[in-house]
């Protein structure tokens, strides 16, 4: 395989696996971020203390504990997952969804408070109305995403603990600069770079564009 | 459609904001309730709309309210909008109730003349002054032409002129639907040219309730009639309260001092303002002055007395 062939492989799995963690991390994030942005139940306070917390976890110790529960003597470890992509994506998901949940119940609070009222009296039923919610929110929710896809496609520790950086199956841009940077490889590790900043850049311009959309 | 409430009782941060034993809205009919800020006005709305919750019943057609009942269409005073334009915004409560795509533009057309907003409609809410997007709020609940109409300050937004014809064109839309319609108000004017029926709210209690006219002709008590614009003042042992014009000078059965601080020239007529001695501060009162009557001059202490008034028990005395 040629060099670039090799790095169009890393970055191809690279945001994959980005990709494929900051979807679920909206999907498990945006209901739950909803629930703590209109819920009003005991414990909420301090349930968005932690989330808050969560996001500014560092990746190498959300790395170690998925290491430590999915290593084949953990007590995940019949599953078989570590040093696997699904075990990345894992990592990655608990690294994104605190940025998501916070983000979204922020600009779900950002709203009017009458919003929900009014939409239910229009008509709204629950689930509508949740919907016109997410909606009417749609410019931090996009930012949660942004936020979240950035922390990820951009993070080492956690990639390479659960991923062991394994060449053709689960090396990503981040962990194969790390490796480049230690042979001395410095080309090698600028190219990655590269690519690792455009595909960033990409990404985050086309959400920015959906964000901005007009209306 | 009969509006009813029972035992409607809503208390809020350990303070009792209403407490309504029993009131009726007959079908057909437009009520408005009257108060001073703070009074419950708004919180009683939104529980005929169903979206407090209370001790206590509210039915419309004898079945109970619920939480986004759509036999409701209600405009909150404060306007809030959804994303999309003006129109979006009126078409979103008429599509989320199944309103079919032609009838909804026809009615979304005739509210938008009528609300005079048929040129804001692909306009952004966000470019809309105060005054359009009070009426675009209240073109959305018209709208829905839904059988129990609850309106929130409706014309707090509108200029004197788009006002006077919104005084006028408010009772014919709900009318065109048979609406029950429920309108709050702190403003005793908007109140009587809405509605022919008038509920009084003072302290989260229905102080009165029935004919705008009867009520207005005799207040319940001193707190009422200060609310329906009268003025009440201490005169003999007694408080009387008499309507804004019906003060005159002279003596009478019901006569009292009023120490002259200033004439006011109205451009059309002239006032004399004064204040009278109270044990509870001095109450401002004016006469009117006919063409021609000369004006006292400020500090002078003069005798008058209200050519209509109602008596009233003094707080605290036995009556």
């Amino acid at each position: 395989m040629t060099a670039l062939a090799e790095v169009a492989e890393i970055a191809a799995r690279t945001l994959a696996i980005s990709l494929a963690a900051t979807a679920l991390a909206l999907a498990v994030g945006c209901p739950i971020g909803l629930a703590l942005a209109r819920g009003r139940f005991r414990g909420r306070t301090p349930l968005l203390a932690f989330v808050h917390a969560g996001m500014g976890m560092p990746p190498i110790v959300v790395g170690l504990v998925f290491w430590l529960l999915l290593t084949r003597s953990g007590p995940l470890g019949a599953l078989g997952l570590v040093y696997t992509p699904y075990a990345m994506v894992i990592a990655q998901l608990a690294i994104a969804v605190p940025l998501v949940i916070g983000f979204t119940a922020a600009s779900v609070q950002a709203l009017p408070p009458l919003l929900p009222d009014l939409l239910t009296s229009l008509g709204a039923r629950r689930w509508r109305s949740l919907w016109l919610l997410v909606r009417e929110a749609r410019l931090g929710i996009l930012a949660a995403v942004m936020a979240g896809f950035g922390a990820v496609v951009s993070e080492v520790g956690a990639a390479m603990t659960v991923g062991g950086n394994l060449r053709g199956s689960t090396r990503v841009l981040t962990t194969a600069i790390v490796t480049a940077t230690g042979r001395g490889e410095m080309g090698q590790a600028a190219l990655l770079g590269a690519v690792l900043l455009a595909l960033a850049f990409l990404v985050t311009l086309l959400l920015t564009l959906m964000q901005q959309r007009p209306r | 459609m009969h509006v009813s409430l029972s035992g409607l009782r809503i208390d809020r941060g350990g303070r009792r904001i209403l407490d309504i034993a029993t009131l009726d809205f007959p079908p057909g009919t437009v009520t408005a309730v009257f108060g001073p800020n703070g009074s419950g006005k708004t919180t009683l709305l939104r529980a005929l709309a169903g979206l407090e919750r209370s001790d206590g019943a509210v039915t419309i057609g004898g079945r109970p309210v619920s939480r986004g009942d759509r036999r409701v269409a209600i405009a909150f005073q404060e306007p809030v909008f959804v994303r999309g334009t003006v129109r979006a915004n009126l078409a979103l409560g008429l599509e989320l109730r199944g309103v079919p795509a032609r009838e909804s533009d026809t009615r979304l057309a005739s509210v938008a003349a009528a609300c005079g907003i048929a040129g804001l409609l692909e306009r952004s809410p966000r470019e809309l002054s105060t005054g359009e997007a009070q009426r675009v709020n209240l073109a959305r609940a018209l709208a829905l032409a839904a059988p129990v109409t609850l309106l929130d300050e409706p014309l707090s937004g509108f200029d004197r002129i788009g006002r006077s014809r919104m005084l006028e064109e408010v009772p014919a839309l709900l009318a065109a639907h048979a609406a029950t319609a429920v309108v709050v108000t702190h403003d005793r004017e908007e109140a009587f040219r809405l509605a022919r029926r008038l509920v009084l709210l003072i302290d989260g209690r229905v102080a009165a309730a029935g004919d705008a006219a009867v009520i207005y002709r005799a207040p319940p008590d001193a707190e009422s009639a200060r609310l329906l614009g009268y003025t009440v003042v201490p005169a003999a042992g007694r408080l009387v309260g008499f309507p804004p014009g019906a003060l005159r000078h002279g003596q009478g059965p019901a006569q009292f001092e009023l120490t002259v601080t200033r004439e006011v020239d109205m451009g059309n007529h002239r006032h004399l303002v004064g204040v009278t001695d109270a044990e509870a501060g001095a109450i401002v009162a004016e006469i009117r002055l006919a063409e021609g009557e000369p004006a006292a001059a400020p500090g002078t202490r003069i005798t008058v007395h209200p050519s209509r008034w109602v008596d009233f028990p003094v707080p605290g005395s036995r009556s």
